[in-house]
């Protein structure tokens, strides 16, 4: 048995709380947004989108980055070509998924009518532009906490997911109020 | 091959789990109501679905590299390190539950927002407490089926449970809140 519930804990009580601390930020920005969010629905629907996939595209690297570092077949090396081509892939296989959500998000609210207040493209845009910045911040973070964790000695799977989705969610929100600032919303 | 594995697991489910998500962000605006009604609930969605991502993707996680060192497979799945995995992520939702609600709390009245602190740690310890429960049986069920199919479970389990997690969270958080909200 290598697996033990106190060590679980003890490796990731301190992380959580630091999630949870940047998260409670992020909730603090919704709210201060709130008004703005429940006045256009498609904002509200979107977040958690926008959310969830660039977690996802964390978590997938850094479940891959973890794996491979384990069995071997990914150097602890800032030039490994392994680690290069995930990092390609995962960018463009999350560029496309943001696309294609965006798509299904405009026609669903379209046919519930569900208020518009941008045009087609702007709206697919506003969403891959969010999601460019937030997978290459992601991308970064989750490199660097499953190679330093893993230097450390310690489990990558208990710390990279933590760490890429809650820097996911705060900026995911910050980069997306941030654009549609931008696009003058 | 590598690459190409990559694209046919990951982007059918990443668009699947984003379609997850749609319906998380439904729900979201389906509670817009209750959000202007208990003041503090908008501030704890983000920190409660990330909770429940976070320990439901760390241990499909960490099974999917107990399947990579070999500690468990399809034939031998139930066994003292899942339970000892299963145990962790159920504790660690309880503690950081009522964190939540504690830190909601106290955050909120920096922003001059003064919510109902005993309601406020109630919905979310139901809600995540709940949410653990169903995400950890249900991380196990995927678990299962993965290994069935003889897929990766790196490419799978992390974006599956995401998803699910949303919908299940933010459906819990909904109920309780509506229950916690009838009551405080």
């Amino acid at each position: 048995m290598i697996y033990s519930w106190k060590k679980i804990l003890k490796n990731s009580f301190p992380i959580l709380t630091l999630a949870v601390l940047v998260e409670i930020f992020a909730g603090q920005l919704l709210q201060f947004h709130q008004e703005k969010l429940i006045l256009f629905p498609i904002f509200l629907i979107t977040i958690p989108v926008i959310n969830s996939v660039g977690g996802n595209i964390g978590s997938i690297l850094g479940a891959r980055l973890a794996s491979g570092l384990h069995v071997g077949h990914i150097e602890l090396d800032i030039k490994d070509k392994n680690m290069h081509k995930n990092f390609l892939h995962s960018l463009l296989i999350g560029l496309c998924t943001y696309a294609i959500l965006a798509i299904l998000i405009y026609y669903l609210s379209y046919f519930r009518n569900i208020q518009m207040i941008v045009g087609f493209m702007e709206f697919v845009s506003i969403i891959v532009g969010t999601g460019l910045l937030l997978i290459l911040l992601i991308s970064f973070i989750s490199i660097t906490t499953a190679f330093w964790s893993f230097k450390k000695g310690k489990d990558p799977d208990d710390f990279v997911a933590p760490v890429v989705t809650t820097v996911g969610d705060t900026f995911g929100i910050i980069f997306f109020f941030m654009i549609l600032g931008v696009v003058g919303l | 091959m590598y690459a190409k594995e990559m694209w046919i697991q990951s982007l059918p489910l990443l668009v699947v789990c984003g379609i997850g998500a749609i319906l998380a962000g439904n729900t979201l605006s389906a509670m817009a109501d209750i959000l202007e009604e208990i003041p503090g609930l908008i501030v704890i969605i983000p920190a409660v679905i990330a909770m429940r991502g976070n320990i439901s993707t760390a241990l499909g996680s960490r099974l999917g590299s107990a399947y990579h060192l070999g500690i468990i497979n399809k034939d031998n799945l139930w066994n003292e390190d899942l339970k000892q995995n299963m145990k962790g992520s159920l504790l660690l939702s309880l503690i950081m539950s009522f964190l939540i609600g504690i830190l909601a709390y106290i955050s909120s009245l920096f922003f001059n927002v003064s919510p109902n602190p005993l309601q406020l740690i109630c919905i979310v310890v139901i809600a995540g407490v709940l949410s653990g429960l169903i995400l950890i049986a249900l991380t196990v069920a995927i678990i299962y089926l993965v290994f069935k199919r003889g897929y990766d479970p790196d490419n799978v389990t992390g974006p599956a449970l995401a998803t699910f997690g949303d919908i299940i969270t933010m459906l819990c958080l909904f109920g309780s809140a509506v229950f916690v909200g009838g009551i405080l």
